[in-house]
């Protein structure tokens, strides 16, 4: 056993797979596991703040470039740590496999680590198309929840690993005049760079192991490496390059995998969740349809018409969802805050808005107030120059700045004064 | 010393988030849960360490003895347009499998993403061809003017 994952390590070997490698391709990984994580937490308290947390309304755009980031950064991370593993796949057959407990915790957080970064970015991807029937748990509670354990297993490693970290950090420390990867110094133990190959005996194993390296060692270590991180940056520059059309919209002639295009859909804007999906159609549709807006004791009901006789504004802002995709709209509909004025609604307080939509997370939201009595904050009737889609929350919905689009409730039923 | 230091913050980091996440899971999701997650950790694990790294290593070990004849930059090239198709299509083809299934609402997974998958492996068929001719011509051109010197 000790000798097959010897010679599994030894035939491994490949001048692109050395800890200067490792060390590149780990800050890349590194800053974009982080850029996701601070993106992440950001999405996540917008959605169900602490007390006393305040947010940001402008620039608008502000929740559709941290969420764009985090699916970008997200869908670069996948040839980042396929390069990253593959540089350090030789260690996987280390030997002796455990070394002591010090040793057995090492492996066991890596462990955690590879697994709990792979499940994040795959149940991130999915997620974006909604394919739900492959997670036998609640995506948005455990994407948060193992967010903490890749961040804190990620620490841990950079902790672990931090003297090969700084030694090879610089690029002139880590070769030397020939293009070779520089060993660690003294006692500092390296399992990447190459060592002898000693015999390991006779059998089917061996005899492979002998074939394979037979094959030629590159002889040009220099260009093997280049090889390498060309592959990885036209790997990031193809998943990036060909979806982040879904955010960025001068892009969108490039995008051609994103699970969303812009200007498809009603409206010419994108839908995550249908009318029919959330069962609105009979009572969106309704002729008696009314939104109720309350303040204490005082109630006052507003049908479509009286809305449109408001003073109706106009606003520029974008449909940001939390799934990364986003598309600027001009909306066009009375400002909430005129509409709590009319019930007396003490200025500054916090909105409830509620959907006609039954039983989802989303059909009852809370606006903080810096959202709610905000100047571009609207009731939504129309929607570049047309009048709602169903699908786009026919009656009315909610539009404000700088918030996520789950947030923007659709088919609005109500709003009060908290 | 500072590194020393450096090293036991970020130990002690680590386990703090380690523990915050311990906490937000045991608050946030239903132990009956728990075996759905773990059971993904270790399938993402047998996936990648067991199928996709011995396979691309079967690959490269394959190409490395077929083609010792051919220059390194050449291989090189063929290589890493072999792991831009695979990223691509380990990123597409769940959503062609899951835009046959169907969604909820027509504006997702609108496109044609088999249509599309097939025009970029052409593309990069193409692009990889154009790259490895591009370096032949360099390659005898600079051969030539070494033999040319040689002879002067
Ligand atoms: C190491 C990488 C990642 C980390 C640390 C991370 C972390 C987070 C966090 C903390 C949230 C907030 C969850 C909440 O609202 O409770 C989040 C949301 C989200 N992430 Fe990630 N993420 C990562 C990678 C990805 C990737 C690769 C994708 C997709 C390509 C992705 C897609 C999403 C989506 C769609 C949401 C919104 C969930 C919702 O609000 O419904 N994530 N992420």
């Amino acid at each position: 056993m000790q000798s097959l994952l010897y010679a599994f390590r030894q035939a491994l070997q490949t001048p692109s797979r050395n800890p200067r490698t490792a060390v590149a391709l780990g800050r890349l990984l590194g800053f974009a596991f982080i850029l996701c994580f601070a993106t992440g937490i950001y999405s996540h308290f917008i959605q169900d703040p602490l007390p006393g947390m305040h947010f940001l309304t402008r620039p608008v755009w502000l929740y559709q470039v941290t969420q764009g980031i985090h699916i970008t950064a997200g869908i670069a991370c996948f040839p980042l740590i396929f390069a990253k593993l593959y540089s350090i796949f030789p260690l996987l057959f280390q030997t002796p496999p455990v070394k002591g407990v010090v040793h057995l915790l090492e492996r066991a957080s890596i462990a955690l680590f590879v697994a709990s970064s792979l499940f994040e970015i795959t149940i991130g991807l999915i997620n974006t198309f909604q394919w739900y029937a492959l997670f036998p748990f609640p995506f948005r509670q455990t994407h948060f929840s193992i967010s903490f354990v890749v961040i804190g297993s990620l620490a841990i490693h950079i902790a672990v690993k931090l003297p090969i970290i700084t030694r090879y950090w610089a690029k002139k420390n880590a070769y030397d005049e020939n293009g070779e990867v520089k060993p660690l110094e003294e006692h500092e133990n390296d399992d990447l760079v190459r060592l002898p190959l000693t015999d390991i005996g006779i059998g089917v194993t061996s005899r492979v192991f002998a074939w394979i390296d037979r094959a030629p060692k590159p002889k040009t270590p220099g260009t093997n490496r280049r090889g390498f991180f060309v592959t990885v940056g036209v790997a990031v520059a193809a998943v990036v390059g060909l979806t982040v059309g879904q955010s960025v919209r001068p892009l969108d002639f490039a995008n051609i995998f994103a699970p969303r295009k812009a200007g498809v859909g009603p409206n010419a804007l994108p839908v995550n969740r249908t009318a029919h999906a959330a069962k609105v159609i009979d009572d969106a549709m309704s002729p008696h349809w009314t939104l109720t807006v309350t303040a204490g004791n005082v109630t006052k009901d507003f049908n479509r018409k009286q809305l449109e006789a408001m003073t109706q504004y106009q606003v520029d802002l974008p449909i940001a969802c939390v799934e990364g995709w986003s598309q600027m709209a001009h909306w066009k509909g009375p400002r909430v805050k005129d509409l709590m004025s009319r019930v007396g609604a003490k200025q500054g307080v916090s909105v409830k808005a509620t959907s006609l939509e039954k039983g989802s997370s989303y059909a009852v939201t809370t606006m903080e107030p810096e959202f709610a009595w905000d100047d571009l904050t609207l009731i939504a009737l129309e929607v570049d120059g047309a009048t709602l889609d169903i699908d786009h929350g026919f009656p009315a919905r909610l539009i404000a700045p700088a918030r996520p689009g789950v947030l923007q409730t659709k088919w609005l039923d109500s709003i009060e004064a908290l | 010393m500072a590194v020393r230091l450096w090293r036991y913050g970020l130990l002690l980091l680590g386990l703090a988030l380690l523990g915050t996440g311990a906490v937000v899971l045991a608050q946030e999701v239903k132990p009956t849960r728990y075996i759905g997650i773990l059971v993904w950790f270790i399938g993402a694990l047998i996936i990648h360490d067991g199928i996709i790294a011995p396979t691309v290593f079967l690959i490269t070990v394959v190409m490395r003895k077929r083609l010792s004849k051919v220059p390194t930059v050449v291989v090189a090239i063929i290589q890493g347009a072999l792991v831009v198709a695979g990223i691509i299509t380990l990123i597409v083809v769940p959503e062609v499998l899951k835009k046959w299934i169907g969604t909820l609402s027509s504006s997702i997974l609108p496109q044609n993403y088999a249509l599309h998958l097939g025009l970029f492996y052409a593309a990069l068929v193409l692009l990889t061809a154009l790259a490895v001719a591009f370096y032949r011509v360099i390659f005898t051109r600079r051969q030539k003017l070494l033999s040319s010197a040689d002879q002067a």
